[in-house]
């Protein structure tokens, strides 16, 4: 069932037995899970069926240091949330990305399996060779090449909003409460025991939600937003003894055009690491390092794909569908990750191949760039904190801090020197690496993030360590829960989604357990 | 961009059949003949004006090679070849040789960047050759 919160009387009173704050991936797909028994699940969304301008803008704040895409067009804030706009790429995380989780990839599969109906993928499995075709299959990486190749399934993608909101409308003892934004967590004294909620409608329209597990799914920055803004009891913010809420921002770094790569046009291992379509499905490929290399060289995770620079890339963004209205407001935003490098690479593609060998290239050499973005380790000075500006509803604003590592340009490099080497090995084609010193086009200019907010409440079983524990309940507090990528205490190279679902079911069985 | 075969400068050279010749020098008994094998490696590239420029660029990196008779000498040792040996070879035969010797240097990491390029040692010096 779906209810205005407008709609409802002032100073209404809401019980139930989960409170989800947040209708995106997590905050949906665990009230559906949630469902059917006979326990009272109260799902709140800040917004509407719908894009709305004044709702969008609860999200803005400030971003220092690294550039960062505004804030407010970062994330979608309507039912289904972020997922409006996510362009669907999923992979499992592994046990070197989950090295730093309190549990390992065993505990996650059957959850994953699952999450992979949800987000509507194809059949499970990310072995490369599984997806491998004529016309795009991988490249044969030598032993000693330090890279192996992965691939991403695409989901169609799964507007979670869209796809389940029949389900929740039916689902027994969900009631999902729309324009509802929460504003305060309230608690007894001791700091240990969530009493309540307030929520806040942008009318004006207040009012308040009991019940006995909260559970916070409203994105990695609003999350703890919310929870710095708690501070009535604990004036550090609720779950925030030990100074670590909003601590440990990550994004994914993602560099559009890191290298220019000279190949064969017919090469199937040109098109395996750019979205192709296999057996129906939309998969790509992309190169990472191996494990052994990872460690050894201590480099991040990372994702190195393929795109022909003569097709352009629309195929990257087309099944990217936006209201009309939102895709005018983030247009500057698309620009610049889609379109706004490729006229400055164009630009340098005459000359510098006419040396290479008459042997190597039979016909003129095709022209790809490639896409680099990688998971560096979670750092304490990436953080989100308040500011003393308030939104429209009252509640503290906040500022990112993001920042990256002083050796990313490195390890960029370093990764595109492996490839570059398999490349040549290979036979296939060489790669530039692109500097400002060495071909005048700096890629760190356009160097942007992967609007993939993770690590604000991270997971650890030591609450010095991590605000939530294994469960994802916030340490020290008996029933408040955190879902969403913000609990990742570590990450990969992968959009977090599928991860987000997986977690959410598991989170659900927990309080399945835990509410009956 | 690519040279047809009949552009391609082919250095017909001496009587086939002479042993290779393992080390960097040997076999080099004269300017002359130096001259003569820098030239037909010379011939191997496509686009010479191209390759000058990263040339230029990998000599600056490697002032110890910036001498076309070094840099001939290297090569013809990473090539396992020596004059002879080279001169004996039509430009197809010593282009696969070369390719094989490029795809090793790649395959064990023997690489140098120039101008952003990742390239094969040996194709570097042969960029370089081309003054």
């Amino acid at each position: 069932m779906f209810v205005d919160a407008r709609t409802l009387s002032q100073r209404f009173v809401i019980d139930a037995d989960v409170c989800i704050i947040g209708a995106g991936a997590a905050g949906i797909t665990l009230a559906r899970d949630l469902s059917g028994g006979s326990r009272k699940i109260a799902l709140f969304e800040s917004g509407n069926f719908d894009f709305d301008a004044d709702t969008q803008k609860l999200y803005a704040g400030e971003v220092v240091q690294q550039a960062y895409i505004p804030l407010d067009r970062d994330r979608l804030r309507y039912f289904g949330g972020s997922t409006n706009h996510w362009q669907g790429s999923c992979r499992p995380f592994d046990a070197l990305d989950l090295a730093d989780w309190p549990f390992g990839p065993e505990v996650l599969e059957p959850y994953y399996r699952r999450a992979h109906d949800i987000c509507q993928l194809g059949p499970y499995t990310f072995d490369p060779a599984d997806w491998s075709t004529a016309e795009a299959r991988p490249l044969e990486l030598s032993q000693g090449s330090g890279l192996k190749s992965g691939v991403f399934q695409y989901s169609p993608p799964t507007r979670f909003g869209t796809v389940y909101r029949n389900d929740l409308a039916a689902a027994a003892g969900v009631t999902v409460y729309l324009n509802a934004n929460l504003v305060q967590i309230e608690s007894d004294e001791s700091a240990s025991n969530v009493t309540g909620v307030e929520i806040a409608c942008l009318d004006g329209k207040r009012g308040r939600v009991r019940a006995k597990n909260y559970v916070l799914a409203a994105g990695g920055i609003e999350n703890a937003r919310l929870l710095l803004n708690a501070n009535r009891v604990q004036k550090s913010g609720l779950g925030n003894a030990f100074d670590l809420v909003g601590r440990y921002f990550m994004d994914h770094p993602f560099v559009p055009a890191a290298a220019t790569i000279f190949a064969d046009d017919a090469s199937p291992e040109m098109h395996f690491y750019d979205q192709h379509v296999v057996r129906g499905r939309i998969v790509e490929g992309y190169f990472c390092a191996s494990d052994e290399v990872r460690r050894r060289e201590k480099l991040p995770p990372f994702a190195i794909g393929i795109r022909s620079a003569n097709a352009g890339i629309d195929a990257g963004v087309g099944n990217i569908k936006l209201p009309a209205m939102l895709r005018h407001l983030m247009s500057d935003s698309l620009d610049r990750k889609v379109t706004y490098y490729l006229p400055r690479i164009l630009d340098r593609l005459e000359t510098p191949v006419t040396w290479v060998y008459n042997k190597m290239w039979r016909k003129p050499p095709g022209h790809f760039i490639t896409a680099y973005s990688c998971g560096p380790d979670p750092d304490p000075q990436s953080r989100v904190t308040l500011i003393d500006t308030v939104d429209a509803l009252g509640t503290r604003m906040c500022r990112l801090a993001w920042r990256l590592p002083a050796d990313f340009e490195q390890s960029m490099h370093r990764a595109h020197e492996l490839l570059a080497q398999e490349l040549g090995r290979s036979g296939i084609g060489r790669l530039r690496i692109e500097s400002s010193s060495a071909t005048g086009y700096d890629p760190m200019q356009d160097l942007g993030n992967g609007s993939h907010h993770m690590g604000t409440t991270r997971m650890h079983d030591d609450p010095h360590h991590g605000v939530v524990n294994a469960d994802c309940r916030v340490h020290g507090i008996s029933n408040l829960f955190i879902g969403g990528s913000a609990v990742f205490p570590s990450y990969a190279c992968d959009d977090p989604t599928l991860t987000i679902v997986a977690l959410a079911l598991r989170l659900s069985d927990h309080l399945k357990s835990s509410v009956s | 961009m690519r040279q047809t075969r009949r552009s391609v400068l082919v250095y017909m050279g001496c009587v086939s059949g002479l042993p290779l010749m393992l080390a960097a020098g040997r076999g080099f008994c004269a300017d002359t003949r130096v001259e003569e094998t820098a030239a037909k490696l010379r011939a191997l590239v496509a686009d010479v004006h191209g390759a000058r420029v990263h040339g230029r660029s990998y000599r600056a990196q490697f002032p110890k090679e910036e001498k076309p008779a070094v840099l001939t000498r290297l090569l013809c040792s990473s090539l396992q070849l020596g004059a002879q040996g080279i001169a004996d070879l039509d430009n197809d035969a010593l282009l696969s040789i070369l390719d094989s010797r490029v795809r090793e240097e790649f395959g064990s990491g023997d690489t140098v960047q120039v101008n952003g390029w990742v390239l094969a040692r040996s194709e570097a010096r042969l960029c370089a050759l081309c003054k």
